[in-house]
């Protein structure tokens, strides 16, 4: 079977036209060396990878040159890239880009990166692999400009998103693209609606917490690939179907993982440090326990035990973050009895006296223990901690930036210059966290500890990545006697997720089916009466994902 | 291409267009860029129009080329050339804009008598086959326009001749019996006989891909009546992305006329 034939005929034509004036035509030397080019650029297979020899300067490590094959060549260019963090997600996807540039398939391209990393995006792809990214300003010509560098934010306001859908795009690139999980959400709707050839969604978490997640990714590169979502949670919620769709999903799906690359990687050292309450601050955390009988009265018995987590999250972190809550519950929750608001309102009075938090006066140890210039990024899960960290570091001397993911691009770029250049220490939250790369910071502070475990892995992944040569230090903070205690001893500690030994995070998170870690946990903790309870729960949790990923191996050590 | 071929090449190219190459070492050179040259390669066309405006005296950049990656003597101001470089993939659009018609005469020098040149057509190009996938294949065939005979590899055959684009004393040009434009036309049709004769399984596998992925497609939305529009789009999608085609593009070609037959190189006529 003959494929369509097209055939340049404008050549032709120009030439007839010149040669009634042979004089215009070029020399024989002009002539020979167009020749020659032409030659020389020809690719005269469909196998394989040219941009290599286009990218001299650049080193590829084995596994992206392969993964970067296998997405051309066997995934058609239809891709999942799910590396773990730090392993060159963003050097794979330029490789693939670069190979259908060379090779002229491609043109027209639009990425769509968080706001943090647009600017690097365009960084990378015009210094590193020379293509002509543009980042989008103020007016941006998404017609006009070929390669695109912008965020879903941005692209999917609607002045800009009509446009966008208009475009017949080569290549959509997506980062971070575990934020694409739920179907329902607008970015969803709007990456789902962009025309597109080839299509690379790059995430290191491409499981967070349930399968279904990563049937709405594939759904974007290939629907009905898993077929239609009824019929894919029917048939694969059943265990034994699990080795079969692991199958189908290795064939859109790369992940590489850090032991299999076989490179020397720097060590993560790991250290639990526990704090201890002080008198006054127990006492607080007592109370805020014994609310939890008092409230059952007044609301149902889930919301009272979720608002007590809470609190007792928050005051391992700060007693601001107690505030904070404690006053959004006086003000927006119709609290029925005035026992129990007159005794919140007990709570953050006392709060006022609190001494300084045992964890804040941690890190200042631990600072100062480090010479001058070593450098450290915080995280904490809240905001009024971060203000509050800022400003107890600073009253002993220590200058710090905050970084939070509601900050603008220039901001962010600000503070990462700041971090890197002046101060000691960058102060995150979570939504901070994502996609920041800080290859020249070797320390990480976990102030608190999310129930998510692959938010700590991406927390780690920020300074544990390709780039990065020396060890890397990382501390958890928990406080004695209290949930965090629990967390610490009970899943974190046996699931040995610190380490990295483990590794293969995403499938213990597959055998918890439709419902998250978190859920489990928040449930345990918000729905037991007793701390014996809570600890039978605990086990449990932890022996559902421990024995199984050993599988039989235990049963032959016992 | 390698380092040593991109310094030769960067050596004939600016030498070719006029533009004086100095400090020409192993690993670098300086070249003073003529205003034409210039004006395009340095897209700077306000600067040209100011002095053009104002009658200004132009003076077109210098520029200087590195073509190793040894971190010797670098100057902060020298570009490092390589096969990536946009600078070079510049130098090669330009060159072939530049090369795409030919008018040529075989240089010869004889003492005496009338010499035939007889004129032959060319024509250098490659065949594209794409899918989702490319490769691409190189050609160049002429044909004689007095005889009709045709040549493979025509351009090997004859790229170190002596040409030149006037004729030489005491030659003369046969004039062609095949018009330039049908002898292009014998040469396309020469081709596409040649693209029947291949075997297009590529194509094939392709168009099973595309039935394939919209048999998946129609599954998915199996159950939705009426289609929403991103059924429609994800299935033009598809079949843009697998369409199979074949393009035939003609890098250069010109008309020689030649005294010796290309396959024949020392036989000459008297």
């Amino acid at each position: 079977m003959l494929p369509k034939i097209q055939i340049d005929q404008q050549w032709e034509r120009d030439f007839l036209q010149t040669l009634e004036q042979p004089l215009s035509c070029s020399t024989w030397q002009q002539y020979c060396m167009a020749v020659r080019i032409g030659r020389e650029n020809i690719i005269s297979e469909f196998q394989g990878l040219e941009s290599p020899n286009h990218l001299p300067n650049l080193t590829f490590h084995s596994y992206q040159y392969e993964t970067a094959q296998k997405a051309i060549e066997e995934m058609n260019g239809k891709a999942i890239l799910a590396d773990e963090v730090g392993l060159g997600k963003t050097i794979e996807a330029g490789l693939i880009l670069k190979e259908y540039m060379i090779r002229g398939l491609v043109q027209k391209v639009l990425i769509l990166a968080p706001a943090s990393l647009v600017t690097q995006w365009c960084m990378e792809l015009n210094e590193k692999f020379y293509i002509p990214a543009i980042e989008q300003r103020k007016n941006p010509q998404w017609e006009a400009i070929d390669v695109m560098v912008t965020s879903i934010d941005t692209a999917k306001r609607e002045n800009h998103s009509e446009v966008i859908k208009q475009i017949n795009y080569d290549m959509v690139i997506i980062d971070e693209a575990h934020r694409l999980k739920n179907k329902k959400t607008k970015n969803y709707q709007f990456v789902r609606d962009i025309k597109r050839k080839f299509c690379l969604l790059l995430t290191a978490t491409p499981v967070q917490n349930k399968l279904s997640e990563l049937f709405h990714l594939i759904s974007l590169l290939k629907p009905g690939y898993l077929g239609d979502e009824e019929t894919f949670s029917r048939y694969y919620g059943e265990v034994e179907k699990h080795e079969e769709l692991k199958e189908l999903i290795q064939k859109v799906m790369i992940r590489n993982r850090r032991h299999e690359t076989k490179m020397k990687w720097p060590k993560r050292i790991v250290e639990t440090i526990p704090v201890r309450f002080k008198e006054d601050q127990k006492k607080v955390y007592e109370n805020i326990c014994l609310l939890k009988e008092q409230l059952k009265h007044d609301s149902s018995s889930m919301q009272a035990g979720f608002l007590v987590l809470t609190l007792q999250r928050e005051m391992c972190s700060s007693r601001e973050a107690v505030f904070v809550t404690l006053k959004n519950t006086l003000e927006k929750q119709s609290i029925a009895s005035t026992d129990l608001s007159q005794e919140i309102s007990q709570i953050v009075s006392s709060l006022n006296d609190l001494s300084s938090h045992p964890k804040a006066e941690k890190v200042l140890e631990l600072i100062q223990q480090w010479k001058e210039d070593e450098k450290v990024v915080i995280f904490t899960e809240y905001r009024a901690t971060q203000l509050y960290l800022q400003w107890f570091l600073a009253q002993n001397g220590i200058r710090s930036v905050p970084f939070r993911g509601g900050f603008k691009r220039s901001k962010k770029d600000w503070m990462k210059q700041l971090f890197k250049n002046q101060v000691q220490v960058l102060i995150a939250t979570e939504a901070g966290g994502e996609g920041i790369n800080l290859q020249f910071c070797h320390r990480i502070i976990n102030y608190d500890l999310p129930w998510n475990p692959m938010r700590i892995e991406q927390r780690i992944g920020r300074i544990h990545r390709l780039g990065q040569e020396s060890d890397v230090y990382i501390y958890h903070l928990a406080v004695e006697d209290t949930i965090e205690d629990h967390i610490i001893q009970l899943l974190y500690k046996k699931i040995g997720l610190f380490e990295g030994v483990v590794g293969e995070l995403d499938q213990i998170l597959e055998k918890f089916g439709d419902r998250s870690i978190q859920e489990h946990i928040s449930s345990i903790f918000s729905q037991s009466d007793s701390k014996g309870e809570m600890k039978v729960k605990m086990d449990h949790l932890t022996s559902i994902m421990f024995d199984q990923e050993k599988d039989g191996s235990s049963h032959a050590a016992n | 291409m390698q380092q040593t071929d991109i310094h030769q090449f960067l050596n004939e190219f600016f030498t070719e267009y006029q533009c004086p190459v100095t400090n020409i070492s192993a690993t670098s050179m300086v070249v003073q860029l003529t205003p034409e040259m210039d004006k395009a390669l340095m897209n700077r066309p306000f600067y040209w129009h100011y002095i053009e405006k104002m009658g200004g005296l132009p003076s077109p950049m210098q520029l200087t080329f590195e073509t190793s990656f040894e971190e010797t003597q670098k100057s902060k101001t020298s570009e490092m050339v390589h096969y990536g470089s946009p600078r070079l993939h510049q130098l090669f659009s330009f060159a072939l804009k530049q090369g795409k018609f030919g008018h040529y005469y075989e240089d010869i020098h004889l003492k005496t008598g009338a010499i035939p040149l007889k004129p032959w057509i060319c024509l250098n190009g490659k065949l594209t086959y794409q899918c989702h996938r490319k490769k691409e294949h190189f050609f160049s065939i002429a044909l004689s326009l007095i005889t009709g005979e045709m040549l493979n590899n025509f351009h090997s055959l004859v790229e170190h001749w002596p040409m030149k684009q006037t004729i030489s004393s005491l030659c003369f040009p046969l004039s062609p019996l095949i018009k330039p434009a049908s002898g292009i036309q014998r040469i396309k049709n020469h081709l596409l006989t040649t693209l029947h004769q291949e075997n297009h399984s590529w194509a094939e596998e392709a168009n099973l891909k595309i039935k394939e992925e919209i048999r998946l497609l129609e599954q998915f939305y199996i159950d939705v009546d009426p289609k929403p529009d991103s059924y429609e789009r994800e299935k033009e999608a598809i079949q843009t992305q697998y369409d199979p085609v074949i393009q035939l593009n003609i890098i250069n070609g010109g008309l020689f006329y030649l005294n010796s037959h290309p396959l024949n190189t020392n036989e000459k006529t008297p």
